[in-house]
């Protein structure tokens, strides 16, 4: 399968450039808008969640920017990835190229997107008077767990999403409820150590955590829980490739 | 034996391709729970038992009327679908032109079309720097190949797309009905490109109606009479028998 991938390397390089030129096409701000968004996105949570939670959090809108921007790979890595093997249904029917490169491709242009952002955070931290620490030699690891993990999810939805559309809605659903269930806007050491033992089940709150370890707190990540997170990515990476290779066999079938 | 395996560049072994007909198909979860039990299911069994071998650098010719199982035969041979039994075994690299410009984008030029396509067709930035000359004096589109595709005719469009997939530099060529399209010269050139790619020892595989071409092309011809074959050998000989039934 490697192989295969590697003998189209092309086709996934002009793919992955399409999906980050191609999605904002018309519009003034163009590529901007991933970025905007984003940023748009802290700054009402920024206004509003002071308010709701009396944080005391200092740098407030420092800490919920390292969050929400990995945090928005996620889910638009999660929502486009899903829908990738329907929406090119008409290219799938007509010619052979290993599929897997379209959910791959998505996950990858979401991966040069948040590598972009990465610069948001540091001048966050740079003004916040945060400052850096050697930490963030753990970011890349972070990063290659997280694609690992999003890519493995996106296997399975997409290739599911072709024989059941509700799908895309179960999984729309459970991304909004996991936003609640993940350390995005406040941080886990506010609940009790059993509750939040229970949170960090959930891969995510690791991963989010693991960023604000090295931006924030300025800690190297909890190394136990990160590597339980790494086996699990690659578990489920595991997982997605054998669902992903089972079904898209039928897929010109199905579209 | 391992020789003898390289011989061939594809192996159809004792193939069987079942389309599930589902009428009112249920998309949705809800409809799956609900209807699960009234879906109306009927199965049309399009492939019954083919067994072929090609031979590399062979030209062959599948015929036969509408619905004989001919384009199914040639999608399983990409691997756009797969058999419900059996296997198919192909040996090399294998292009196939089952309707032409898919995947161009119609908002991109000619040229960006080129570098795309010719990548969903496995090939590296660098052989399609080495080729993209090659493809534009093919398809004569001249200074149209800077405009955008949806710009172009329909004529223009189909042969960017043919000189696309004929100088990928495949092993294997699989070429379904679509040499129809295009003027006499171009169509003539087609086939120019054709002798060329078999006398340099390509396999092709090429399902057609038009028969007088089909003879001067190939040297094998294979009938397909309702999902099976009946009648494989020298292109003349199957032809004439064809007709003599269906014509």
């Amino acid at each position: 399968m490697l192989k295969e991938l590697y003998q189209y390397r092309q086709l996934l390089k002009s793919n992955v450039r399409k999906e980050i030129r191609g999605k904002y096409k018309g519009s003034f701000l163009g590529v901007l808008w991933s970025f905007v968004n984003p940023l748009l996105m802290t700054l009402v949570y920024a206004i509003v969640f002071p308010f709701l939670l009396r944080s005391s959090q200092p740098h407030y809108t420092t800490f919920i920017v390292m969050a929400v921007l990995p945090w928005t790979w996620f889910t638009s890595s999660l929502a486009q990835g899903t829908n990738s093997i329907l929406v090119n249904g008409g290219i799938i029917k007509k010619v052979y190229f290993p599929r897997s490169i379209l959910p791959i491709s998505i996950v990858t242009s979401g991966l040069v997107n948040f590598l972009i952002s990465c610069i948001i955070i540091f001048i966050f931290l740079l003004f916040s008077g945060i400052g850096f620490s050697i930490n963030i030699i753990f970011l890349p690891l972070i990063i290659l767990i997280q694609y690992f993990l999003q890519l493995g999810i996106i296997l399975i939805t997409s290739s599911i999403d072709v024989y059941v559309r509700d799908a895309e809605y179960i999984i729309n659903f459970f991304v909004s409820l996991l936003f609640y269930a993940t350390p995005v806007l406040y941080s886990l050491d506010m609940f009790p150590q059993k509750l939040s033992m229970i949170m960090q089940l959930n891969p995510l709150a690791t991963i989010i955590s693991s960023y604000r370890n090295i931006f924030y707190y300025q800690t190297p990540p909890d190394f136990l829980m990160l590597g339980y997170v790494a086996i699990l990515s690659l578990l489920v990476l595991f997982i997605g490739i054998k669902v992903f290779n089972k079904l898209e066999k039928g897929f010109a079938e199905e579209l | 034996m391992k020789k003898n395996e390289n011989e061939y560049s594809i192996i159809v072994n004792d193939v069987y391709k079942r389309f599930k007909l589902v009428y009112d198909k249920p998309f949705t979860l809800k409809e799956r729970l609900i209807f699960w039990k009234n879906t109306k299911v009927g199965y049309h069994e399009v492939l019954k038992g083919i067994d072929l071998k090609i031979k590399q650098g062979e030209t062959v010719a599948l015929i036969g009327v509408n619905g004989s199982g001919k384009s199914t035969l040639l999608k399983l041979m990409t691997k756009i679908i797969y058999p419900t039994k059996g296997t198919i075994t192909t040996n090399g690299k294998l292009t196939s032109l089952l309707e032409l410009g898919a995947g161009f984008h119609q908002d991109f030029t000619g040229r960006e079309n080129i570098y795309f396509n010719a990548s969903i067709f496995g090939l590296t930035a660098k052989e399609i720097d080495a080729r993209v000359q090659e493809i534009i004096d093919f398809s004569e589109l001249g200074e149209f190949i800077e405009a955008p595709v949806r710009t172009y005719s329909s004529g223009m469009y189909m042969r960017l797309a043919f000189s696309v997939a004929i100088n990928v530099d495949a092993d294997i060529l699989l070429i379904d009905e679509i040499l129809a399209v295009g003027d006499q010269h171009f169509q003539d050139k087609c086939y120019a490109k054709l002798e060329e790619l078999k006398r340099s020892g390509k396999t092709i595989v090429i399902v057609s109606h038009s028969l007088p071409s089909v003879k001067k092309l190939c040297d094998r011809a294979v009938w397909l009479y309702k999902g099976e074959v009946r009648e494989d050998g020298n292109t003349a000989e199957v032809i004439e028998k064809y007709l003599e039934v269906c014509g």
